[in-house]
């Protein structure tokens, strides 16, 4: 019970077996539902995928199948928050590469990795639809755009606090 | 049925088949992977290209994807077609490992041909490949993900085709891994398909593995002896040794894919305690002097009590051929005491439907295109395993597939489930005939039955699927009047019943009106039979009761087989005869399909046992080791003194019983033929359990699983490893007025033993009755699948 | 520019979103209403189909002759999913609608479905778009109160349902059919066609699948009439205008509403020109996935059969413009690295042969290219443009085909020196 809260409060934990059992196609509910579990304990560990099958009625490889296929769906631990550089084209031509090296330097980490007080995980990602602030990048949900060093270092400050 | 052009000859072929089916009729075999004829077309791997140059598409297509139409004008030669093949290959190969000198699919590797067709020759990609850590998915297959080539092929065999759930493909882009959430035993019972669905290495079968070279394995085309439905499937072995099956095709019956079952329980012919000497009251002799004596033995015993003392106990699992000339000796001595099944319900079930089946035969390709299937007290998991996958492909095209059974039914598709007690199924089948609902339903059976009988009269396709062990020869006698009373719909209702064994109905067949193997005891033991010559059957451990008695009193025992059979042990001659993939035969399956069987190798000991793994062996012998033993057909002509081949004897057989004609133009690989006319009825008896009911205040039901309950595969070390511990099933509600709860540990009491099991509490099956299954090896075995005993069950494993 | 007329953008302000009471103001619903009030369903297809609109997704078929396909008058469960995916680099146009003014976009999606009589429609939006949900959740729930969406509509008996879909991050779900897997919940691989969604779509019932910015013009389309759209257009053959994402390196990286049919020329200087003063020297016209325009293309109409006739796509209007210190090269490596990651594993062409051709950039921009590697990229792209199962692929050779065509200069220059001439 309480590994299933650490992975999704109880109300919602009812609020999905609730809309699972009234809709046609409980399938529908997986991104959701992972996404879900991944806001609250910040990534899906195998229990998440477990629970999310129990709660949809399908069999963990079946929920597998479907977190692996999204790369928003992190299956490894991740930071407290995740952030995404675009490295896309626009991007690329407004020196977002730069600004990947600035943040690793910043970080001390390299892409994939976790910054030892857990707080940041950097990662890249493909266009954000800040096309038009490029270079850009996402942490949590928030995007941030024409990026440069001194705006960096101000974001990453606000975000850690 | 659309006309074609393909590379300048016209080809006509059936409606909705695609344009590369339509090549391979004219012989012109394109490179493709992720088409497969039971699978169908997704067009994924992007390699049967063609160039259409007439017709509704134009340019180069996919010919998977393109249905055949009238006046299509296509290329399989063009240049760019050829190109992109090549380039297909050239990108299929890229992450691919190379290592063909260490992989169990070559020889039989479709990349490796497709390789050489599609004239890849050196890579020219220097990036970085992407490797696997590989998953342990069980005794049965092994994976080496890095030689995958992404054709999607065993998924859609494992969850489209076969339903499981806990295989797929996670990941995407090029880092696709297929496998399970987490390494463990594939858990359905067909995993073994995706063995042969996998174009190459990545899924190779984990008993055979490193054994042989397919270009050294000797194989021939037969059909699985583990159950009644005459599945094709190819056996394999080296060095004596069998070493594999895999699925062989057969459009009629299993399709493409066959059970887990079938496919992994071979190691019964190298069993270590296999019978190979012919052997005189114990003593090992030649094979002229065994015949010699039994042959003056059955002259004495004949002479002296008269032709009828002497009997004969056919098999289910023997060839037809040896069965007819067992009845051909019987009848050359005068004795009418022949038998073709010890346990006497299933053989008067086998000659129950075999005097009854005629035009209402359906066959597995009729199940898959039926709308409307019913089971009645059949459980095809334990009683005919492809059944079950038969039942999927239907329901998968949105047909009812109702199951009518005590027990907690599990099948690979969604099914209605209606559980009741074995007792009530004539009252089922009395209400879906005439929709007379029997006074004892309730009304929510009531809702569910009516459900189904309304189905069952819109379908077009409607079948009846019956339990032989369940259902007994007065089921299946209803099981008829049910479909014949049912009113009428497109199409006359169909039957199905899975039969004991893959023989079990040509034995119904030459069973004649035959009493059956009960009173033949009783004949030997009022003193009135002598002698009992027994064909690859063993009354001992499946018809204990009364049998030891039973063999004491007779003066002459003749056992042949070639497992380790008990009845051997007390024979006067026991001769030991060839194993199933040894010997050529034909086998007539339960819904009375003539197959023919072709020899894929000789008996011998193992090398692996005599040579202890070491080739070549380091003693030398003038005859091989442990090749004594002979085609049973074989040795019953020889005691006739009969000089015959399979091919003689067919031509005999069919003239002597017209019901067989066609099997001398059957070959291997053969679809078939029905066998024409039906069998006869046994003298009736009053059937059912002889129960002496006192202490009983239960009953318990005795059924067949998927593992350990056919004899054969029940030698198997492959299929022990995953034989499930017997367990008894019971009822939530039975469980608590017994005060007993799930898991525990429980002794079961009945007149025969007392036997030590787990109790497992299962809410899908009937209150009022335990349920567990015959396991060979276990006490459980003294029990006759279907049959109903008294019990008593106590808490505690104090026996 | 401003005199250009402003359809999409008239409530737009920079930084804020205009929510019920001020769309109402501005003469929001009017074409709902006009459609559910005096118009049949036939009568919006009519008019939709007049106007001459072209999907805005990036296929640019036309939308009326598409719902002409559908079987709207057929009883029984249909879909409208409405595409809010928008992954494609260098566009974020729907993005600018839905954070600006979500209630024309469910006006659209309303009159949409009323025009195709479906009872359930789904709004399918990508992971970082997250604030554009919530617009639209609001405004969904704000449109119930005041009547323009429910079980019965401005009391016409028509009734609608609208879920907002969020999806995870995978380009491979802005193609129609991976979308409608996706939304079911199994893997988002695209579906073969024939069964086109129209027949068999979402959950296996009839569906179309609309881009946001499509739907946001037909209440426009009802209100101002199919003559008024087309003459929005500056070339004879356009019609409507069309919301133009300016990147890459132009002063001005905005997102503009112009009329379809506007030469290259004069976006480019609405754009400000190039950064710093410098020389344009390409630009992708609609998107990754459409071939490059040069210097000699400056005179194009902005419209899908005129860049068609260039060779290249008007695709999404997402204009990344580069000016004449990009190595193209460099540039068409970026955007196969994209595509090869963004592949969903289904066909081989794309999975493993889009691998390649990154691989092959990657050597020639590292200077380790040669003719060989050249001559082998052009077998590829012929190899891999019209073999994929989608159309993704399709377009990972859109920029390849742009650089083989127009700058095999600089590619053979890689190759002569042996590093790349821009990073000097
Ligand atoms: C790889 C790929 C990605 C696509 N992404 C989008 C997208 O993000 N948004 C969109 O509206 N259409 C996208 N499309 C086009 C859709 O498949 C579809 O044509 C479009 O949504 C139809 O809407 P429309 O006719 O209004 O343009 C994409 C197509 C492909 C092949
Ligand atoms: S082209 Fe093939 S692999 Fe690529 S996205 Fe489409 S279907 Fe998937
Ligand atoms: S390319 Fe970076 S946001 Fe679009």
């Amino acid at each position: 019970m309480e590994l299933m809260n650490k992975l999704l409060p109880q109300d919602q934990l009812e609020a999905f077996r609730a809309k699972a059992a009234a809709i046609k196609h409980p399938r529908e509910l997986i991104v959701d539902l992972l996404r879900a579990i991944q806001d609250h304990h910040g990534w899906v560990p195998d229990a998440g995928v477990e629970l999310a099958g129990s709660i949809l009625g399908l069999s963990v490889l079946q929920i597998e199948e479907i977190a692996t296929f999204y790369d928003k769906i992190y299956r490894q631990p991740v930071g407290r928050k995740v952030i995404h550089v675009c490295d896309s084209i626009c991007c690329w031509s407004r020196d977002g590469e730069h600004v990947y090296d600035y943040l690793q330097q910043k970080l001390g980490i390299a892409p994939g990795q976790t910054t030892a007080d857990g707080v940041f995980t950097l990662l890249p990602t493909c266009c954000l639809g800040a096309c038009g602030d490029a270079p850009a990048m996402m942490i949590g949900l928030t995007t941030y755009g024409r990026l440069t060093p001194e705006l960096v270092d101000a974001i990453l400050n606000k975000e850690k606090a | 049925m659309p006309t074609l052009t393909i590379d300048n000859q016209k080809v006509t072929v059936p409606d909705g088949s695609n344009v590369l089916e339509a090549a391979k009729r004219i012989g012109i075999v394109i490179p493709h992977f992720c088409y497969h004829e039971a699978l169908g077309a997704v067009g994924a791997c992007r390699l049967c290209a063609m160039k259409f140059s007439e017709g509704p598409v134009k340019g180069i297509q996919m010919s998977c994807m393109v249905p055949a139409q009238d006046g299509m004008v296509v290329s399989t030669v063009d240049q760019d077609a050829q190109e992109l093949r090549a380039h297909v290959i050239e990108w299929l190969m890229m992450n691919h490992p190379h290592d063909c000198p260490v992989c169990d699919e070559g020889g039989e590797c479709q990349l490796q041909d497709m390789t050489i067709a599609g004239g890849h020759g050196i890579r020219r990609y220097r990036g970085p490949k992407r490797t696997w850590i590989n998953q342990e998915l069980g005794p049965f297959v092994e994976q080496e993900m890095n030689r995958c080539i992404q054709c999607y092929r065993c998924v859609r065999t494992y969850q489209d085709y076969c339903g499981g759930t806990d295989f797929g493909v996670m990941g995407s882009r090029n880092r696709l891994f297929f496998g399970r959430f987490r390494d463990g035993r594939l858990e359905s019972p067909f995993a073994g398909n995706i063995i042969d669905a996998c174009p190459t290495g990545v899924f190779t079968s984990k008993p055979f593995r490193f054994k042989t070279r397919y270009w050294d394995l000797e194989e021939a085309p037969s059909i699985c002896p583990h159950c009644s439905l005459g599945c094709a499937v190819v056996p394999g072995g080296r060095y004596r040794e069998a070493q594999r099956v895999r699925g062989g095709i057969n459009r009629k019956t299993n399709g493409f894919f066959i059970c887990d079952r079938g496919r992994f329980a071979i190691d019964h012919l190298n069993h270590p305690d296999r019978p190979r000497e012919p052997r005189w009251k114990g003593e090992r002799t030649s094979w002229d002097d065994i015949l010699e004596r039994s042959r003056i033995c059955l002259q004495q015993v004949a002479t002296q009590y008269g032709p009828e003392s002497i009997a004969f106990l056919g098999s289910p699992r023997a060839s037809l051929e040896a069965n007819w000339l067992l009845s051909r000796l019987a009848g050359s001595i005068g004795s009418s005491r022949l038998v073709y099944d010890c346990q006497a319900r299933r053989d008067r079930t086998a000659r129950s439907l075999a005097a009854q089946l005629g035009q209402r035969a359906r066959s597995l390709e009729d199940i898959r295109q039926s709308d409307c299937l019913v089971l009645l007290g059949s459980d095809p998991l334990g009683e005919a395993p492809v059944l079950a996958l038969a039942l999927r492909q239907a329901a998968r095209k949105g047909a009812l597939v109702a199951v009518i059974d005590p027990r907690p039914v599990k099948l690979p598709c969604d099914a209605v489930h209606l559980p009741l007690h074995p007792g009530r199924l004539s009252q089922v089948m009395e209400f879906l005939g005439s929709g007379m609902p029997a006074a004892s339903f309730s009304r929510q059976q009531l809702t569910i039955l009516e459900g189904i009988r309304e189905r069952l009269q819109r379908a077009a396709k409607p079948i009846l699927i019956g339990g032989a062990d369940l259902l007994g020869p007065a089921g299946v006698t209803q099981l008829f009047q049910t479909a014949t009373s049912l009113p009428t719909n497109e199409q006359e209702c169909g039957i199905f019943v899975p039969l004991a064994g893959p023989n079990s109905f040509s034995g119904a067949l030459l069973a004649k009106d035959n009493d059956d193997f009960n009173s033949l005891l009783d004949d030997v033991l009022a003193g009135k039979v002598k002698a009992l010559v027994c064909l690859e059957n063993d009354p001992v451990t499946d018809h204990p009761e009364r049998i030891a008695t039973a063999l004491g009193a007779l003066e002459f025992l003749l056992v042949m087989d070639h497992i380790p059979n008990r009845a051997a042990k007390q024979a006067d001659a026991f001769l030991p005869t060839t194993g199933w993939a040894e010997a050529a035969g034909s086998y007539v399956n339960n819904e009375g399909r003539m197959l023919a069987v072709a020899a894929a190798f000789e008996p011998g000991l193992p090398i692996r046992e005599t040579g202890g793994g070491n080739y070549p062996p380091r003693q030398f012998e003038s005859v091989t080791p442990g090749s004594l033993p002979q085609a049973a057909w074989q040795l019953l002509a020889e005691l006739q003194e009969l000089d015959l081949n399979l091919h003689t004897i067919h031509v005999e057989l069919e003239a002597a019983d017209p019901r067989f004609t066609g099997l001398s133009l059957l070959a291997p690989e053969h679809e078939g033929v029905r066998v024409r006319g039906s069998g006869q009825l046994p003298p009736a008896t009053e059937a059912g359990f002889k129960s002496s009911g006192d202490t009983a205040d239960l009953t318990l039901l005795v059924v067949d699983g998927l593992y350990g309950s056919e004899r054969l595969s029940s030698f198997s070390a492959t299929l022990q490893a995953v034989t499930e511990a017997p367990q008894l099933l019971v009822h939530p509600d039975l469980a608590c007025r017994l005060q007993l709860s799930d898991g525990e540990t429980v002794t079961l009491r009945t007149e025969l033993d007392n036997v030590r099991l787990t109790l497992k509490v299962d809410p899908h099956m009937v209150d009022g009755l335990a349920i567990t299954t015959r396991l060979y090896g276990t006490p459980l075995e003294q029990f006759a699948s279907g049959s109903q005993v008294p019990c008593r069950i106590d808490k505690g494993g104090e026996t | 520019m401003a005199d250009y007329p402003q359809i999409l953008f008239k409530n737009r302000r920079p930084g804020e979103t205009v929510f019920f009471d001020e769309f109402r103001k501005n003469g929001g619903y009017r074409g709902l209403e006009r459609a559910l009030k005096s118009m049949t369903p036939a009568e919006v297809r009519e008019t939709v189909k007049a106007s001459g609109l072209r999907g805005r997704g990036g296929a640019g078929f036309s939308t009326g002759l598409k719902w002409s396909f559908f079987p709207a008058d057929q009883p029984g469960t249909k879909y409208l999913v409405v595409n809010g995916d928008e992954m494609e680099p260098g566009t974020y146009k729907d993005k600018q609608l839905l954070l600006a003014d979500p209630h024309q976009v469910l006006e659209g999606v309303i009159v949409s479905a009323y025009a195709l009589q479906v009872p359930e429609a789904y709004i399918f939006i990508r992971y970082a778009y997250e604030e554009c949900s919530r617009n639209l959740e609001r405004a969904i729930e704000e449109a119930k109160q005041a009547g323009y969406l429910g079980p019965d509509i401005l009391g016409s008996g028509y009734g609608l349902q609208v879920h907002v879909h969020r999806s995870a991050g995978r380009y491979i779900l802005g193609e129609e059919t991976s979308q409608l897997n996706g939304i079911e919940g199994v893997r988002a691989n695209p579906r073969s066609k024939p069964p086109f969604p129209a027949v068999k779509g979402l959950f296996g019932k009839p569906t179309t699948v609309n881009n946001i910015e499509t739907v946001a013009n037909v209440p426009h389309i009802l209100t101002g009439g199919s003559e008024w759209f087309k003459d929005l257009a500056v070339n004879p053959e356009g019609s409507g205008t069309k919301l133009f994402g300016l990147s890459g390196h132009l002063e001005r990286t905005e997102c503009f509403e112009l009329p379809v049919g506007i030469p290259l020329r004069e976006v480019l200087e609405i754009g400000g020109g190039m950064r710093g003063g410098k020389g344009f020297k390409a630009c992708l016209p609609g998107g990754a996935s459409t071939p490059y325009l040069t210097a000699a293309h400056l005179d194009v109409a902005l419209d899908f059969d005129p860049l068609a006739a260039v060779g290249s796509r008007f695709g999404t209007a997402g204009v990344t413009a580069f000016d004449s210190d990009t190595c193209m090269v460099g540039a068409t490596l970026n955007l196969m690295k994209f595509f090869a990651r963004e592949s969903c594993g289904w066909c081989t062409p794309c999975r493993d042969g889009l691998v390649m051709v990154r691989w092959l950039l990657e050597e020639i921009e590292a200077g380790r290219g040669s003719r060989e590697l050249i001559a082998m990229l052009r077998d590829q792209h012929k190899n891999i443009a019209g073999r994929s199962f989608c159309a993704l692929a399709e377009g990972a050779m859109g920029p390849l085909e742009g650089l083989l065509n127009h700058f095999e200069d600089e590619l053979e220059d890689h190759v002569k020196k042996g590093y790349c001439p821009f990073k000097g």
